[in-house]
């Protein structure tokens, strides 16, 4: 332990006391522990390194989740989204299975009941939210993760993906079919 | 009228964009017109949403998580920065 810290930019410090905090905003975000955990690491290294520019105008903890939510978008932009285009289209198709030829529902939404009521059901639906992603082809889960949980724009995702609003649009659309059903099988237990 | 009436499928699709952006007028009544005849695209409207409020309240703060940094992950990670500290100093 070097006795030279300094009060106040000491991130060893900011670990102690933010260290879950960050862990949980960045679990919420990144399907496995492990980039978690080093999302919560660059991010205390990204801001030791820059801890001039702290002007203490927020809290630290505003700053760091600041920091970390950046490099959630830097991991997201760095998976490379052109992966798993091939699969789309047999989601696609499984997507089409759910109208008859009429275009009219053929395997009918269920009821859902009501909502979670307790803290600990809403954490089994997040769970189960999350498993759903992870089933899904990449592009799809990474497209309405940022849109979802960092409200990115569509404009931003369009930009992103490098590829037309109508698209984006799409990929949404079939994001959100794909999950809609998941949690129906699989939380709502209305699967048939 | 005609322009108004829109497949379940079609619907579904609308309703989803209409998430993302401001529709055209008509894709608006056509999506209004259709839901009031329809209680299949207005259950899955209603799960969209629902869904959505679920992802939007775990944002922010994530109060519903208890999750803490492991062990082995913060003690990895204090190492990291002692480090970097030396390699400054």
């Amino acid at each position: 332990m070097p006795a030279v810290r300094k009060q106040g930019n000491d991130p060893v410090t900011w670990l102690n006391q933010y260290g879950d905090a960050l862990y949980r905003y960045a679990r919420a975000r990144v399907q496995d522990s492990f980039t978690a955990e080093d999302l919560v690491q660059d991010t205390l290294l990204a801001a030791y390194r820059s801890r001039k520019t702290f002007s203490g105008q927020s809290t630290v903890r505003t700053w760091l989740t600041g920091i970390l939510k950046h490099k959630v978008m830097d991991y997201y932009r760095k998976l490379n989204p052109e992966q798993g285009d091939e699969n789309l289209d047999i989601f696609a198709c499984s997507l089409d299975n759910l109208f008859d030829k009429k275009e009219k529902w053929k395997i009918k939404p269920g009821d859902w009941g009501g909502d979670p009521k307790n803290v600990y059901e809403r954490k089994e639906l997040m769970g189960v939210i999350h498993a759903c992603l992870a089933d899904m082809p990449e592009k799809l889960s990474l497209a309405y993760t940022l849109r979802e949980m960092e409200g990115a724009t569509t404009g931003e995702i369009c930009e992103l993906f490098q590829t037309g609003k109508n698209n984006c649009w799409v990929l949404l659309y079939r994001a959100r079919m794909l999950l809609r059903r998941c949690l129906e099988v699989n939380w709502f237990g209305n699967g048939k | 009228m005609r322009h108004w009436i829109f497949s379940c499928k079609k619907i579904t699709r609308m309703i989803s964009e209409s998430m993302d952006r401001k529709l055209p007028l008509y894709k608006r009544m056509g999506i209004r017109f259709h839901l009031m005849m329809c209680a299949l695209c207005r259950r899955y409207q209603q799960q969209l949403l629902f869904i959505r409020s679920v992802l939007r309240r775990n944002g922010g703060t994530d109060e519903t998580s208890d999750q803490s940094l492991p062990a082995d992950a913060r003690e990895r990670i204090e190492k990291k920065l002692t480090d970097e500290i030396k390699r400054e100093s």
